[in-house]
């Protein structure tokens, strides 16, 4: 028979162990994009599906951390933190990896041929959002260290300020998001209307992923310092 | 009688070894769920530990446990009946402590040997003539040990977490306030011993000998503690692993008063029935107050020994395995919160339980925030069980004094 001890059960399981793991997976989702959008433009649509299988993979993964997450998170379990500031930094973090899905779905819906005077900018705004996500998986990485520090002291403030580093690269993200939109409408003429649709869907998801990486970043601050 | 006897001192064995086996598991499983002990090393603190606070404090409790629940005189034209009683509330609390570990329960010794006494008063001298006043002070006491424990703990982690895992330096931090901590327990473990405790050993201290004797005992250790965090190489960088570390010695200490003061507190509550039983042999008299032999309490700490030996460490194991989050900081702040508490009870002759306060010092750690979750849902069910312990181990108890003076009566 196997007996769990009373006093071993008022331990709760640690939700900040399978928060960081679900950070790492939804982080693996994220540097998908990159050779998802090289292969896209070099019009490679092979690989291209190839990587959409292995993003939707990734991002099922994710998903059933979550929701494990959530299901082992009764009322009953008092943790260190706000409950709700947690569950609103999951569904952030998320929501990073369903819109690098989306970006993986659009690709493979329609083989868009993009203007090459375009495709240094896509992968500059490319490696900007997925800058702002490995700044965010810096600090989220933290996440059970900091439980062991009661959440504050010299790692809180490192966290600190890696989501202000965050803050920053969406920033920077949204402005080649912005120079690269008004690029796009300077070769127009070479683009048939759905084309630009789509390229424009294309930049808008891209930088959602580091809106989304900011507003993680953001409630993890939350989080930290709702106590 | 003498198979009789016999049988007792098996009975007290057997109690004994439930001890080992739930009882104390209960108390070093923190120190093992942390790292700070290793399975052996707890079986170890526990056996020297235990047997030093049964034997060195350990008879306080004892009388007033057995006195203060049934009189004696009523059973001063009946000793036999006394005997029988005395067994078998050994036994029922011995096979309901069984149950509890099997199912994995932390409930009470000392409730169980209370529980047990009054099965056995109800069907001898009936309901008018147990001790309702001290009853009440058991009930009392499911909501005031969690609760002293848990507060204790509670602002002990508070006292670290804010002066020492977030200060600027939490190594340097450590090396200025631990010593103070050490020597805080130096003091109130030595004024339980010292403070009118050494009656066995003929050392019975008045206050104003003890007190500054406990200060002094107190300044040594904590001094020493400063002078060997001073000589070891400071790692570097900042990190609270190193200050666990560090911790993780100091939770040895603690480890060491949490069986200390259950030894003190449980093993002599435990044993006292069969103090009772072999002074009614001896003697042919009652009293309010039987000695308690060295050799019984002795008897009692094999009987621990073994019970760890062989079961005790499984849940040692067990609950070590599960509770990672018990880091060495929370471990000291929850032993040092319990072990006070019971130490400060069992001076003061209430009967509470050592597995009750401790469960409230892991939650009073958990409320500081040093807990990654707290269960909340199990308190009921462990509130439960401690409720269902008196009843259960009465009603056992019944049934083993039909049985038994069915054999002897």
């Amino acid at each position: 028979m196997k007996t769990v001890h009373a006093i071993a059960e008022l331990f709760g399981r640690s939700p900040f162990g399978p928060l960081v793991h679900h950070t790492q997976k939804v982080h693996e989702c994220v540097r998908e994009v990159k050779p998802l959008v090289e292969a896209f433009l070099r019009g490679e649509y092979d690989e291209v599906e190839r990587l959409y299988d292995r993003i939707s993979d990734l991002e099922h993964e994710a998903d059933t951390i979550k929701r494990d997450i959530r299901t082992h998170l009764p009322k009953s379990l008092y943790l260190p933190v706000n409950r709700a500031d947690m569950l609103k930094y999951l569904k952030e973090q998320d929501a990073i990896a369903d819109t690098a899905e989306d970006i993986a779905v659009l690709l493979t819906i329609r083989r868009t041929q993009i203007p090459v005077a375009l495709h240094d900018e896509i992968l500059l705004l490319t490696d900007k959002v997925i800058e702002t996500s490995d700044l965010l998986v810096k600090a989220a990485s933290e996440l059970e260290r900091l439980q062991a520090s009661v959440f504050g002291g010299k790692g809180a403030q490192q966290v600190s300020d890696q989501i202000a580093q965050v803050n920053q690269g969406e920033y920077e993200a949204d402005k080649v998001q912005t120079q690269l939109s008004r690029h796009l409408y300077e070769v127009e003429d070479d683009l048939d209307p759905i084309s630009a649709y789509f390229v424009m869907k294309l930049f808008r998801l891209l930088g959602e992923i580091a809106n989304h990486a900011e507003n993680t970043g953001d409630s993890l601050d939350m989080m930290l310092s709702n106590q | 009688m003498l198979t009789f006897i016999l049988l007792a001192l098996a009975i007290g064995l057997f109690m004994a070894w439930n001890i080992g086996a739930n009882d104390v598991a209960n108390a070093m499983g923190t120190s093992v769920g942390s790292g700070a002990l290793t399975l052996k090393q707890a079986v170890l603190v526990a056996a020297v530990f235990e047997f030093g606070g049964a034997v060195l404090v350990g008879a306080h409790v004892t009388s007033t446990i057995k006195g203060g629940i049934l009189a004696p005189e009523l059973f001063s034209k009946t000793p036999e009946i006394f005997m029988l009683g005395m067994a078998a509330a050994l036994l029922g609390a011995a096979i309901w402590l069984l149950v509890a570990t099997v199912f994995g329960l932390p409930v009470s010794t000392t409730h169980s040997i209370v529980g047990a006494v009054v099965g056995f008063g109800v069907i001898t001298v009936g309901w008018g003539n147990v001790n309702w006043e001290t009853m009440g002070s058991i009930v009392l006491s499911w909501v005031v040990s969690p609760l002293c424990g848990g507060l204790l703990a509670f602002l002990t982690f508070t006292f670290i977490s804010r002066k020492i895992i977030l200060a600027d330096s939490p190594y340097d931090a450590t090396v200025r306030w631990a010593p103070y901590l050490v020597a805080l327990v130096g003091f109130t473990l030595s004024l339980s011993i010292l403070y009118k405790g050494l009656k066995n050993l003929n050392l019975d201290l008045p206050f104003m000998t003890a007190g500054p004797a406990c200060l002094a005992i107190g300044a040594i250790l904590g001094l020493s503690m400063r002078a060997w965090l001073k000589r070891r190489h400071r790692p570097t960088g900042f990190s609270v692993v190193a200050v666990e570390r560090l911790f993780a010695g100091l939770q040895v200490i603690t480890a060491c008063y949490v069986a200390f003061a259950h030894g003190a507190n449980d093993v002599a509550n435990a044993i006292g029935p069969l103090a009772g039983i072999l002074q009614v042999y001896q003697d042919g008299t009652l009293a309010a107050k039987a000695p308690v032999p060295i050799w019984i309490l002795a008897l009692g700490g094999v009987g621990i020994v073994v019970g760890l030996a062989t079961y005790g460490y499984k849940v040692i194991m067990t609950i070590g395995h599960q509770i990672t989050s018990m880091t060495p900081t929370r471990g000291f702040s929850a032993e040092f919160g319990a072990a006070t508490t019971v130490l400060a009870a069992s001076r003061l002759g209430l009967p509470i339980s050592t597995t009750h306060t401790l469960v409230g010092a892991v939650i009073g750690v958990g409320f500081a925030r040093g807990l990654a979750a707290l269960n909340l849902r199990v308190i009921r069910n462990i509130v439960t069980s401690w409720i269902i312990t008196i009843p259960a181990a009465g009603l056992i108890s019944v049934i083993a004094f039909y049985a038994l003076r069915h054999l002897f009566g």
